[in-house]
């Protein structure tokens, strides 16, 4: 294991190209990538690795990064991209397909503002916005999570019982190019985790009908199996953590990462980098007499309905920060949590640092004291614009 | 600091784009990753480009750092820009903190203002100068302030120099630890409470509904106040112009070629040479040698424009400019250095009179150099220009030395241009017989008494234009074969190469590292020993010098020119009278005479001769108390180099070249073996070094569009102009250069 000074963009590469080394003895790797701030360094990175039987081919678009990804895939190769905000939305119809094409594709998305008016902070919204995609979707805290989420991704959205998509997705700026001292393990014991991809329906010399049509019926039953196979996610997971312990000697994060939530009456929740902020309110809080707790939201998708319904059992108050907005809606990670509390406890949305806005534990706090003072849920509420 | 536990330090930075800010945080944050901390570093992203204003942080800490926000309270601050100096950059910066400011100012000069911080200033923009660090057109200064920085914070060096080699900048590193040397820490004067930074939920401004519309570009942004360099349209020393010992303007008469007309570019020539149908043809055109073209597709044939331009108009002025103190100057010698001496002063309005000891004007470029190289008619038309200003000629008899003693009393001043008048000749033993003659001496017959027929074997010896010239004129006088004898090697060989590969072309043998010891024959030369040589260690000149060994060979020959060499003959000089410095003095007193060209400076080309002459004359004249010019001699290495050109701004093609007579045809009769350019089109293959040539390249790369034309040039919005370089980087020919702001 090397330990290395590096932005998180360079981690998820150095991490991909490990996971496409691992698949060498099988059917190789294979990539489309295209740059956007802010993950161009990632794509700039990989583009440099030397990859036996890799392919990373610099397309024209996002939509054509994932065709020649799903191309690769269905030929039996190991695949990666990495995208972003209007660069995701412009690739939509082909996320879309990789989804139902049941490609276990890994793409690091990091998140980025939607535009216009054009902003290249972060804002979860933009990968949000593909949750109905089929693909599993994780947000990271650090730069090592990313690196480590992705290996595990690819273990993960390869095994038979899965079989999906994967996005590892990671705050702009603030993990893509903060520099930080990353834990990246050795190929051996990367290729002993990941063990090569055999795809079941991949092409071969027999012909095969990819994505033909489908009767109403035959699509009810595709859908079905798509549910089940994210059904399948939670299991798969938790083997996946064992394994990444056994070869990497670190755990690997929960879908749900609960700090100080078990005996809290007060649950702030938040996705992302924001949770490091929340975690200092939270010690501040209980130094005052407060049992404030900090939840963090890491797997989205499949939705880790059960473990947030275990922790919010018994919490009478809960804040959602949402760093993103489902116009018409409010913040979409309240929106999906909000049924899940106790019948009488106050869940309230709180929108911070959309467009990049620096959430400090100034703003934190402030919501945690809106929280405290509120006698009922209202409304979302945004932070820095009331 | 607030977030994360004891032991733990945060650092601020604050630059401008292009300054390398984010890179210099990381480095930071690699030498205390080094020395076994904690580290988290990160830079303030934005849309806008070079010049904006920048942040950027580095976290250390002894535990695992979790803190994602932005730094607002910073244990330290450094300032790559002092330009962003203001309240709002060192706000929240804690009492006693260190305040690291790129500045050439010492921090006694800041007095008052940064009173209980411990400020430390190093001028690193200086040092990253002087060591070359940055791009093309900017300097960059991250990787010397870190230096700076870890001085102030009583960091090891060599934990830096670790840092540089793991992060490949171990280049950047002796401009590091010149900066750890330089910079200057002054303690903190007062205890001073930290002012709290503008934090919390403070009230933001209003925003405008995108529904509405708004009015004008989205931004009135005066980027000018994010420079710290500025561009600046300069006029910087061609090469050619650099290497031209006439100290002639070439550039600017191949670009008057180019933009003007011949009329234009001849007058540009005429103000330092009227010379230059003869410069045209026999000079060895350093500023070839100098040419940046040469690194793309060959030299700009810049003798070969000369030419053409003198040819269709003569460049020298035709009128003299009057002055109020005519002097009376009296030159001695009408080669090359004694007719420029002649035409600089007499276009200035001074009463020359030029003395030469031939009947004809024009010294060694009539009785040295073969018409087959300079027709006498283009040689006759340029002395005819000089004299035509208004020079009286006293031609026909050499001097002595009485009457030169008499001419130091009679005029102004007095010009020696003598050239070298001594010819070198040899020992060995049957040297005087007959047939053996100093090839100076056979090209005064050819060049000026009819001809000197020859017949069978002709020897040449030596290595020089003046061999070359002997050699060549005998084929055409009649001898059956020509040899010539060198007693170095090829490469060392004085003569103008081209000259070297026409005589062979025309059938001129060449034997090298053949020295001659002796000569036989009973009545009349027969053959001349030549003894092999074997080249030693280089001597003053920087040849490798050539050791004479006993293997000797007979070479059977009918005639034995020698061209070893020409020395300065000063024996002209009056008892008493001493050069010294191109001065005349009579024992200490420094007379009104100078001596000018080969006789004073022995360099030995007809185009030093030239500028000498020019120098030498306006020297006199400054004695005298004239208000003239002096010539200086360009310094070479202020020369735009070839790395500055943008090659990718020019379409390659081939050097125009002269039309010459085939060898076979030439070589049998004494007419001009190369009739020149056919046209002047090659005059656009010149880069232009160092001057601008209003291209609009500049204007056409600008990002911010801030470029325009003005006057004879452009002009720059430098409200509005950041600093970034592209115009310097983009410019193909250097014609503008960042400078501090």
């Amino acid at each position: 294991m090397t330990m290395e000074l590096l932005s998180a963009n360079h981690a998820a590469a150095l991490a991909a190209t490990l996971a496409a080394r691992a698949n060498r003895t099988a059917r190789g790797f294979g990539s489309g990538v295209y740059p956007i701030t802010p993950q161009t360094e990632c794509i700039e990175l990989l583009c440099n690795q030397e990859i036996a039987k890799g392919h990373v081919v610099r397309v024209e678009s996002e939509h054509s990064a994932m065709g020649v990804c799903m191309g690769f895939a269905l030929a039996g190769a190991r695949t990666f991209t990495a995208s972003s905000s209007n660069g995701l939305a412009y690739m939509n119809e082909n996320v879309f397909a990789a989804g139902f094409y049941r490609l276990p594709i890994v793409m690091m998305a990091v998140n980025r503002t939607l535009g216009p008016p054009w902003n290249i902070w972060v804002d979860h919204g933009d990968t949000l916005s593909l949750r109905d995609a089929g693909w599993i979707q994780f947000y990271c805290e650090d730069n090592q999570e990313v690196a480590d989420t992705i290996l595990a991704a690819y273990r993960l959205a390869e095994d038979r019982r899965v079989l999906l998509p994967a996005m590892v997705c990671q705050d702009a700026f603030i993990l893509s190019h903060t520099m930080m001292m990353t834990d990246l393990p050795e190929q051996a014991v990367v290729d002993a985790f990941l063990p090569p991809l055999d795809l079941p329906h991949r092409v071969t010399d027999r012909p095969i009908t990819v994505g033909g049509l489908d009767s109403p019926h035959e699509t009810e039953a595709h859908r079905a199996q798509q549910e089940r196979a994210m059904g399948a996610v939670f299991a798969a997971y938790g083997e996946v953590q064992v394994e990444f312990e056994k070869a990497f000697g670190r755990k690997l994060a929960d879908p749900v990462v609960g700090y100080r939530a078990d005996d809290a009456d007060v649950l702030i929740v938040s996705m992302g980098t924001i949770a490091a902020t929340v975690r200092k309110v939270v010690d501040e809080a209980r130094a005052k007499g407060v049992r404030a707790g900090s939840l963090r939201v890491r797997l989205f998708r499949p939705f880790p309905e059960a473990a947030l319904r275990k922790a919010l059992a018994g919490k009478a108050r809960i804040a959602v920060i949402d760093r993103n907005l489902s116009p018409g809606m409010g913040g979409i990670v309240w929106g999906e949590m909000r049924g899940l509390a106790d019948a009488g406890s106050i869940i309230q949305d709180y929108i911070a640092g959309i467009g990049g806005g620096d959430v400090r534990q100034q703003h934190v706090q402030w919501i945690l004291d809106d929280l405290l003072a509120r006698s009922s849920a209202g409304a979302p509420k945004f932070v820095e614009v009331g | 600091m607030a977030t994360d536990p004891a032991g733990s330090l945060e650092i601020r930075l604050h630059g401008r784009g292009g300054q390398g800010g984010v890179t210099c945080a990381k480095i930071l944050a690699a030498v205390y990753a080094g020395l076994g901390r904690s580290v988290q570093t990160f830079g303030d992203y934005a849309g806008e480009r070079s010049g904006a204003p920048v942040r950027a942080y580095t976290r250390v800490s002894d535990r695992p750092i979790e803190n994602r926000n932005k730094i607002y309270s910073p244990d330290h601050l450094i300032v790559l820009d002092p330009t962003l100096l203001s309240d709002a950059v060192v706000a929240g910066l804690a009492p006693g903190g260190t305040l690291l400011i790129n500045s050439p100012h010492a921090p006694s000069e800041l007095a008052g203002r940064f009173d209980a911080q411990r400020l430390a200033t190093v001028d690193a923009t200086g040092i990253a100068r002087r060591h070359k660090i940055g791009a093309r057109s900017v300097v960059i200064v991250n990787t010397t302030i870190a230096g700076a920085f870890v001085r102030a914070l009583d960091l090891p060096l060599p934990a830096l120099e670790k840092a540089y080699a793991h992060l490949g900048l171990s280049s950047n590193f002796a401009a590091a630890r010149e900066a750890y040397e330089a910079v200057a820490i002054r303690e903190p004067l007062v205890a001073g409470a930290v002012k709290p930074p503008a934090v919390g939920l403070a009230p933001l401004p209003s925003v405008l509904p995108l529904v509405e519309h708004v009015e004008g570009p989205p931004t009135g942004l005066q980027t000018g106040s994010w420079r710290t360099q500025t561009p600046r349209y300069v006029e910087n020393l061609a090469p050619c112009n650099a290497f031209c010992p006439a100290g002639n303007d070439v550039v600017g008469f191949v670009q008057a070629l180019a933009t003007k007309g011949e009329t234009e570019a001849a007058a540009v020539l005429g103000k330092t040479t009227p010379l230059a149908s003869v410069c045209g043809r026999v000079c060895p055109a350093p500023c070839m040698d100098g040419c940046n073209r040469a690194e793309l597709d060959g030299s700009v044939n810049i003798r070969g424009l000369e030419r053409w331009i003198a040819g269709r108009h003569p460049v020298a002025v035709r009128e003299a400019l009057r002055t109020d103190q005519p002097r009376r100057l009296a030159v001695v010698g009408a080669g090359p250095a004694g007719l420029s001496a002649a035409y600089a002063a007499a276009k200035l309005g001074h009463k020359v009179t030029l003395f030469e000891g031939e009947r004809a004007l024009g010294g060694v470029l009539r009785t040295g150099i073969p018409t087959y190289r300079l027709p006498r008619e283009a040689l006759d038309q340029e002395v005819a220009d000089v004299v035509r200003l208004g020079v009286a000629v006293k031609g026909g008899r050499f001097l002595d030395r009485a009457e030169l003693a008499g001419l130091a009393k009679e005029y102004d001043a007095v010009v020696i241009a003598t050239g070298l008048q001594k010819l070198r000749g040899i020992d060995g033993a049957g040297a005087e017989l007959p047939g053996v003659e100093q090839g100076i001496r056979f090209l005064h017959r050819v060049n000026l008494e009819g001809g000197a027929k020859l017949t069978g074997h002709v020897v040449v010896l030596g290595g020089g234009n003046t061999a070359m010239d002997c050699a060549r004129s005998a084929l055409r006088e009649g001898a059956d074969r020509v040899t010539v004898a060198y007693r170095r090697g090829r490469a060392e060989m004085p003569a103008i190469a081209e000259e070297v590969m026409q005589a062979e072309e025309e059938g001129v043998e060449l034997v090298f590292l053949a020295a001659p010891v002796g000569f036989s024959g009973k009545t009349r030369v027969e053959a001349v020993d030549l003894a092999e040589v074997e080249l030693g260690p280089p001597d003053d000149s920087g040849r490798r010098s050539p050791q004479v060994s006993s293997r000797v060979r007979s070479l059977p020959c009918d005639t034995v020119l020698l061209a070893l060499g020409q020395s300065a003959d000063l024996s002209l000089l009056p008892a008493g009278w001493e050069l010294d410095g191109g001065r005349v003095f009579d024992g200490d007193r420094p007379l009104f005479v100078f001596a000018a060209g080969d006789v004073a400076t022995g360099d030995g080309t007809v185009t030093h001769a030239i500028g000498d002459g020019r120098r030498v004359v306006l020297r006199a004249l400054r004695a005298l108390g004239s208000d003239v010019d002096e010539f200086v001699r360009p310094d070479r290495t202020k020369a735009v180099p070839a790395t500055d050109i943008r090659f990718d701004h020019f379409a390659r093609s081939e050097p125009g070249r002269g039309r010459h007579l085939p060898a076979t045809t030439r070589a049998r009769t004494f007419d001009e073996v190369d009739a020149g350019l056919a046209d002047g089109l090659e005059a656009h293959r010149c880069f232009s070094c160092g001057h601008c040539t209003l291209c609009d390249t500049c204007l056409v790369y600008c990002p911010e569009g801030i470029v325009r034309r003005a006057d004879a040039g452009y002009a720059v919005d430098y409200t509005m102009c950041k600093g970034c370089g592209i115009c310097v980087t983009e410019c193909p020919r250097k014609g503008i250069e960042m400078v501090a702001v």
